[in-house]
């Protein structure tokens, strides 16, 4: 029996078996979906480069030669994608700058969903006034556009990245409380769930042991779509100088310091927007793959 | 190529859409000059008040000082509302005859009686500018008597010492002595304001312009003063429009929907160098760009380490890449054109040098200081650049941006460690720079008195001494000389990096002719602009 076999059995022996074979049989039919697979391989890629950047970048990514390598354009000897106006090379700072991206995104996704999550399936377990109270307060926090009060913790907290994550963190977390919350009120009263009720299950351990679960997949959905919100939120920051600080490399803070040249030395500000954009479209592209094939409701 | 332009000319169409809210047309009329500026800074159109860039421009082409110099050649003073004027033996009174027969905008006659009024006027407003008055010696409450009006024409201007003569003829040559129209500015008085709440957006002046219509951070419409008493503008009407952005002002320059872009870029410029339609005005101006060291960092208080630093800006290459055209080098607090000014400059990039000093002040692995750095492009780029040159001595530059209000803020609580800022003088006597990057009679933080020596905590007894033994001194040369001294010492010791000087440059269209760009920003005329 080949391991594909295995996996794909119709009889598994062991939950184990069962538990890989149902997740095999999701990347099959990920893998169908060729543009899902175009945003898998630009994530990957994003990943890779932000892995190797001291390896991958030709040139330091802070420091330039303002007499002899000024703003050169792409194809320029040595510099592939060009350079800006401190005399820096381009593609060394975005190779530089795609670890400040993922580390807003990990970050940010690390803080943000859990306590979405967490909010969520209390509001939705307990109902009444906890309900009451968690959801107002998430409406609270939904009512302001995300980058506005993005900007209003960033501008009280002072700038920075640590403070741009903190901010984002704050301003994304709603939508996933939202959704937990919903996915709980259909399940609360599962006949599973008054079952480990009956055995003696404390709410923290229902809600973390069978409610969490079972909102995940949704989840996990909401936050992959988002990813690319939030790198366009990161990058608003870094254009309004409230991101990351110079001469870090973020790409939101070198179109902002492009935008000065955009008519004579169009590829300052535009090598870094193309940068964001393939990235953002990557994460939109995954997150849209991952629905179709991790939405039960779509599941025939 | 071909690309490269298809892909540039697609951005400039973008702009171009995004950028012209008003119906556009071909091009301006004959008889109005269109400039395009960021006019945001002007608050008040009140000359006891005016204090910034544009408006200062404003009032120096509405509005007519007592007595003026050329702008090309600082040095020669001449009346313009005043005729003559004469110093008494004690050097501490200035005795003024008016011009005869001139008029106001309004058609009432000029006379002694309106140019005490605007005096006093200004310094019992006691606005921002009024210090130029009262550092010679006249306050709100002593004004009456120190000003005093002797005939119709004539009037006395007393000083409580006897200041060095130019330094006082200099203070009358800022915007705060223009003469207003006392009549016109009282009947529109209220509550014993001067006129101030009215004049505020008004206009009571005698200048070849008259201010027609000011709409916030959108225009500013003068029109030709129909009784001016000199010899009439050519252009029927200066008009203002509150153009922000830099790439916006030189698209409109390029398709003659304005005759003149003011905020133009290094990179704008080298650009249009080469459009036929287009040329390139400069006049130098008076205004420095420095760092301040704070003196209460422990690092930046020794005195190697101040030294060290002026080695680190790579002064060449900021004045030829990121402000090319836009500033030269000058390194020492007067600028140059002032009297003097020492234009020598001493310091260049020298990493191997600044290395040495640091290891001498016990600090040859750096350290690591902050920046607080306004966030315009120049401004930011400029610190980037210092950043990278500090780099290589191991000092971290550590910039802080944020906008002008918040970093100026910082700079005058005392509160940073360095900033970079501009400083523009407020007339064209030395004094008024000696008066701050050498001069802190009170180093405590309570101190009144708050020049730029004082912001970065610089204690400097024998300085500040000097500077009012030179503000004092009659003998031009001597005081020159008195000058030079100053600039030297605060150029070894002091806590300010001062690396550059700013041009000032206009894009003009090719047919526009007769601007004047004078040192300060009073100085720019357009009265005898033809086009």
């Amino acid at each position: 029996m080949t391991t594909r076999e295995w996996l794909l059995s119709d009889n598994p022996v062991s939950r184990r078996q069962a538990r890989l074979g149902q997740s095999y049989r999701t990347w099959l039919d990920f893998r169908r979906n060729g543009l899902a697979m175009f945003g898998l391989a630009i994530v990957l890629v994003l990943v890779l480069v932000a892995i190797f950047a001291p390896w991958l970048a030709p040139h330091d990514p802070l420091i330039g030669d303002l007499r002899t390598t000024r703003l050169l354009p792409p194809l320029s000897e040595g510099h592939l994608l060009g350079t800006d106006d401190q005399g820096r090379d381009i593609l060394s700072r975005l190779i530089w700058g795609s670890r400040i991206t993922l580390a807003v995104v990990a970050l940010v996704v690390v803080i943000a969903t859990p306590v979405g999550l967490l909010v969520g399936t209390t509001a939705g377990y307990f109902g009444g006034w906890v309900d009451t109270v968690l959801m107002r307060f998430t409406d609270v926090v939904l009512a302001f556009p995300k980058l506005i009060l993005a900007l209003a913790f960033v501008a009280a907290l002072g700038p920075g990245i640590e403070n741009a994550i903190i901010a984002i963190s704050i301003t994304a977390w709603p939508p996933y409380a939202r959704l937990a919350r919903a996915e709980t009120l259909t399940i609360r009263n599962s006949d599973f769930i008054a079952a480990t009720k009956l055995q003696g299950a404390r709410p923290a351990r229902i809600i973390w042991k069978h409610v969490v679960p079972l909102c995940m997949s949704s989840v996990i959905i909401r936050v992959t779509l988002d990813m690319a919100g939030i790198i366009l939120t990161a990058a608003g920051l870094g254009f309004l100088g409230l991101g990351a600080q110079p001469p870090q490399p973020e790409w939101g803070a070198m179109i902002a310091g492009g935008r000065n040249f955009l008519v004579d030395q169009w590829w300052v500000a535009t090598m870094p927007g193309l940068a964001i954009f393939i990235v953002s479209l990557g994460f939109n592209l995954l997150g849209d793959g991952l629905r179709d094939v991790l939405d039960p409701r779509r599941r025939t | 190529m071909y690309q490269r332009r298809l892909l540039a000319s697609t951005a400039l169409c973008a702009l171009m859409l995004g950028a012209t809210p008003v119906a556009t047309f071909a091009e301006t009329p004959p008889d109005t000059l269109v400039q395009a500026w960021s006019i945001d800074d002007i608050i008040s159109l009140d000359p006891a008040e005016i204090f910034e860039f544009t408006a200062s421009e404003i009032a120096g082409n509405t509005y007519e000082t007592l007595i003026t110099y050329d702008p090309k050649n600082v040095s020669d003073v001449f009346g313009k509302a005043a005729d003559s004027w004469t110093v008494s033996e004690d050097g501490m009174t200035i005795s003024f005859t008016m011009k005869a027969d001139r008029t106001f905008a309004s058609g009432n006659p000029i006379t002694a009686e309106d140019a005490v009024f605007s005096l006093v006027r200004a310094v019992k407003l006691n606005k921002s500018p009024a210090f130029i008055i009262g550092q010679l010696g006249i306050t709100p409450e002593n004004a009456d008597e120190m000003i005093v009006q002797t005939g119709d024409m004539t009037f006395d201007f007393k000083m409580d010492k006897a200041y060095s003569p130019s330094l006082a003829l200099y203070c009358l040559t800022a915007t705060v002595a223009s003469v207003v129209d006392k009549k016109l500015a009282m009947e529109h008085e209220a509550n014993g304001d001067f006129g101030y709440e009215w004049l505020k957006t008004n206009y009571a002046g005698s200048g070849p312009f008259i201010i027609k219509d000011w709409r916030p951070n959108e225009a500013v419409i003068l029109e030709r003063n129909e009784n001016y008493s000199g010899e009439a503008a050519p252009m029927a009407r200066v008009i203002y429009r509150h153009i922000p952005e830099t790439s916006s002002q030189r698209l409109l320059l390029a398709k003659g929907d304005i005759d003149i872009a003011r905020n133009l870029t290094a990179e704008d410029i080298a650009a249009l160098k080469d459009d036929a339609n287009i040329k390139i005005e400069s006049g130098v101006k008076g205004s420095l760009y420095y760092l301040g060291m704070s003196q209460k960092n422990e690092y930046l208080s020794k005195p190697q380490v101040r030294q060290a630093m002026k080695y680190l800006v790579d002064y060449d290459a900021i004045a030829n890449t990121i402000m090319s055209g836009k500033v030269k080098v000058h390194q020492a607090f007067l600028p140059e054109g002032f009297l003097g000014a020492y234009n020598e400059n001493p310091f260049t990039l020298d990493i191997e040098k600044a290395k040495a000093l640091l290891a001498e002040a016990g600090l040859a692995d750096g350290f690591t200081v902050t920046m607080d750095t306004r966030n315009t492009p120049e401004i930011t780029a400029m610190a980037q650049a210092m950043q990278q040159t500090m780099a290589q001595a191991g000092i971290t530059l550590e910039i802080i941006p944020g906008d002008g209000k918040q970093t100026l803020t910082k700079y005058r609580a005392r509160s940073h460690d360095i900033y970079i800022g501009r400083w523009g003088p407020d007339f064209q006597d030395p004094h008024t720079n000696s008066s701050t990057f050498a001069y802190n009679p009170d180093n405590s933080d309570e101190a009144t008195s708050k020049p730029l020596a004082w912001r970065n905590a610089w204690d400097i007894p024998e300085l500040t001494a000097s500077t009012d033994a030179a503000m004092l001194e009659s003998d031009p040369d001597k005081r020159a000389e008195m000058y030079i001294a100053d600039q030297k010492k605060v150029m070894e010791e002091g806590p300010f990096v001062i690396y550059a000087q700013e041009i000032e440059v206009l894009g003009e269209r090719a047919n526009v002719n007769g601007v004047i760009v004078g040192p300060s920003f009073n100085d720019n005329n357009f009265s005898k602009v033809t086009k």
